[in-house]
């Protein structure tokens, strides 16, 4: 063992020995253990909830979607069947699985005197997997629950359905319109805050709604990368014909706002671990004023200064690193138990889980470490710049006085 | 061994500037045995400290073993204290949390030594001052003179060429003192030690091959 270690494990030996160090250092091990602890079991909750979250999201959002130009402007037309073929072609390549061709735009739905404006969205072969349908297989109008009670529709009645753009008669414009049976009803979690579409089958929505946005939805194999497959798309769709929106830049708002929850929390709770490198400050100058003489003298016999700071940078460490080491133990232990036995329950119709998860995450242990070395870092440095700054005849006076 | 020449030194207490040395000079050669007496205050412990490279001087130059303390920078003079000083304080000094042993070889530590034979000098200097079966005490359980006896083998365990004591014996009792002494006497006729004594005590000085006075800041024949 090298002479700096040798002192700092000595002089960490001693803490215990004095009464006012071994409570200070006591606070510090408790308090590193407490922030750490707290730290990973926040970050797992936040991780176990996002973890879900997003699970959830990619089970109804496609992997990538083409956002077909100058489909508003009279129909896609060509880019739509270049776009097809292209991402066709992408199939047998790079991992696509499904392709599916929509059409949203907006329209009204009447039934006798009530009308109802609503999103109207043509599907080609199956609605999309982010709407809660039942029977995937009915070929008619499938409309949302909301809407459904507010017209007073039920499955097997007949509704009209308006477009805004009008077509052209031998007794000139008249507004397009077409009445179709109701096939389905459906209910989803997430009326609260997004209106959602009355669905009917493609070839029905574009004679209705030839003007409307188009977008093809792609469903990627398993294995297959999403960030790979839109730069392939990227690089050879002619931006002019489609945009290509990955998964995660179709959701960035939702991603930034769930990385800031997350760097908002850390921030809240790594203040116990600035508390906990307080105290540990507060220790370490305390065991440098009770070894003020010491070090001076240590300093006469030839210990430059650099290895007189690394002593207590050294009893810094010996003083965090059990109660962090703990702390962090305890954090993922307790994480792991309360996930595993879905301790923490909650109201499934407010949350899209039944139980608080917790996910331990490596990076997330990491940050937590990184962290504590940084405080308590800071912590030891102060007082280790101080004992390799003591002048080692002041220092030995005071032994004396 | 030791050349110093012109060492002026001046403290600043309160608004008050007081001057302590006034152009020291002293030279000393391998195995010279000087000792600094003179009236308390009078500035003996402050030369001590700038012939150890503790303090500095605000003019005049220090030469130790063909080397310029006043000249040379902190981390450097570290390992010039280390290789070349002894001392022996009037506190000892001696670290609570380690043992004689433990004590005794703390420079070898700092210098980075490897640990047996380090330990066998130690050992060596403790049978030498009869302190051998002492070894696994710690300070608190010596006695003074004991005490006293391990800052000396500390301060010898690397056998620097040179030797600074300030006050070796101020604290012990006659008999401890006496032993102290004889133990200096013998490490400097076998080792060839110089050394420097700063004291209060005429028999210490008597010892001494030279006797100087440190008064009103300059040095003069005692």
């Amino acid at each position: 063992m090298g002479f700096v270690w040798h002192v700092a494990l000595r002089y960490f030996r001693s803490t215990r020995a004095d009464a006012h160090i071994r409570v200070l250092s006591s606070l510090t091990a408790g308090g590193l253990a407490v922030g750490t602890a707290a730290l990973v079991l926040a970050l797992a909750a936040l991780s176990g909830f996002q973890n879900h979250l997003l699970a959830d999201l990619s089970r109804h959002t496609p992997a990538l979607q083409l956002e077909l130009a100058g489909s508003g402007a009279g129909g896609a037309g060509d880019a739509t069947e270049e776009a097809v073929a292209l991402v066709a072609w992408a199939a047998a390549t790079h991992g696509v699985s499904a392709v599916q061709e929509l059409l949203y735009a907006r329209g009204w739905l009447a039934v006798g005197a009530s009308v109802e404006q609503v999103e109207v969205l043509g599907f080609e072969k199956a609605p999309p997997v982010w709407i809660p349908v039942e029977n995937r297989a009915a070929r008619g109008l499938i409309v949302p629950m909301a809407v459904a009670q507010k017209l007073g529709l039920a499955v097997g009645e007949t509704v009209r359905v308006f477009s805004p753009r009008p077509g052209l008669t031998p007794l000139g414009p008249r507004p397009r319109t077409r009445t179709l049976p109701v096939a389905g009803i459906y209910r989803s979690d997430r009326a609260d805050y997004e209106e959602l579409p009355v669905l009917l089958p493609l070839e029905e929505a574009a004679t209705l709604f030839a003007g409307g946005d188009r977008r093809l939805d792609v469903t990627l194999e398993p294995e297959a990368e999403p960030e790979q497959v839109a730069g392939f798309l990227r690089e050879t769709v002619d931006p002019a014909d489609a945009t290509v929106i990955g998964w995660r830049e179709a959701n960035r708002a939702l991603l930034f706002v769930l990385r800031l929850e997350k760097s908002l929390v850390f921030s809240a709770v790594v203040l116990i671990v600035a508390v906990a490198a307080f105290a540990l400050l507060a220790s370490l100058s305390l065991v440098l004023s009770s070894k003020r003489s010491e070090v001076g003298a240590l300093a006469a016999m030839g210990a430059p200064p650099a290895r007189l700071q690394r002593i207590f940078l050294a009893l810094g460490a010996l003083l965090s690193v059990g109660g962090a080491g703990l702390g962090g133990a305890l954090g993922a232990g307790v994480a792991a138990f309360l996930d595993r036995f879905r301790v923490i329950s909650l109201p499934p119709d407010v949350y899209i889980v039944e139980y608080v998860p917790f996910l331990v995450r490596g990076s997330d242990v990491l940050i937590v470490v990184a962290s504590t070395v940084v405080f308590t870092g800071a912590a030891s440095l102060l007082s280790a710049r101080k004992a390799s700054r003591l002048d080692p005849v002041e220092a030995m006076r005071s032994a004396r006085t | 061994m030791i050349s110093v020449a012109g060492i002026t030194k001046a403290y600043r207490d309160g608004e008050v500037r007081r001057q302590v040395l006034r152009g020291v000079d002293l030279e000393l050669g391998p195995g010279d045995t000087v000792a600094i007496v003179g009236p308390s205050g009078s500035g003996k412990s402050t030369l001590l400290n700038i012939l150890g490279a503790l303090d500095t001087a605000d003019a005049g130059t220090v030469r130790i073993d063909g080397v310029d303390v006043s000249a040379s920078r902190p981390a450097a003079l570290a390992g010039f204290r280390n290789r070349s000083l002894g001392f022996v304080f009037q506190f000892h000094q001696l670290l609570p949390d380690f043992t004689a042993i433990e004590n005794v070889i703390m420079p070898g530590r700092i210098a980075g030594r490897s640990a047996a034979p380090l330990l066998a000098s130690g050992m060596e200097l403790l049978d030498q001052v009869g302190l051998g079966d002492r070894a696994a005490d710690f300070p608190q359980q010596l006695s003074g003179g004991e005490r006293q006896r391990v800052a000396i083998c500390r301060a010898l365990v690397l056998e620097p060429p040179v030797l600074l004591a300030d006050e070796p014996t101020g604290n012990l009792d006659t008999a401890s003192g006496e032993q102290v002494l004889e133990l200096l006497g013998g490490l400097r006729r076998r080792r060839g030690t110089t050394m420097v004594l700063v004291t209060h005590n005429p028999e210490v000085a008597r010892r001494c091959g030279r006797v100087v006075r440190l008064a009103g800041g300059r040095l003069t024949p005692a």
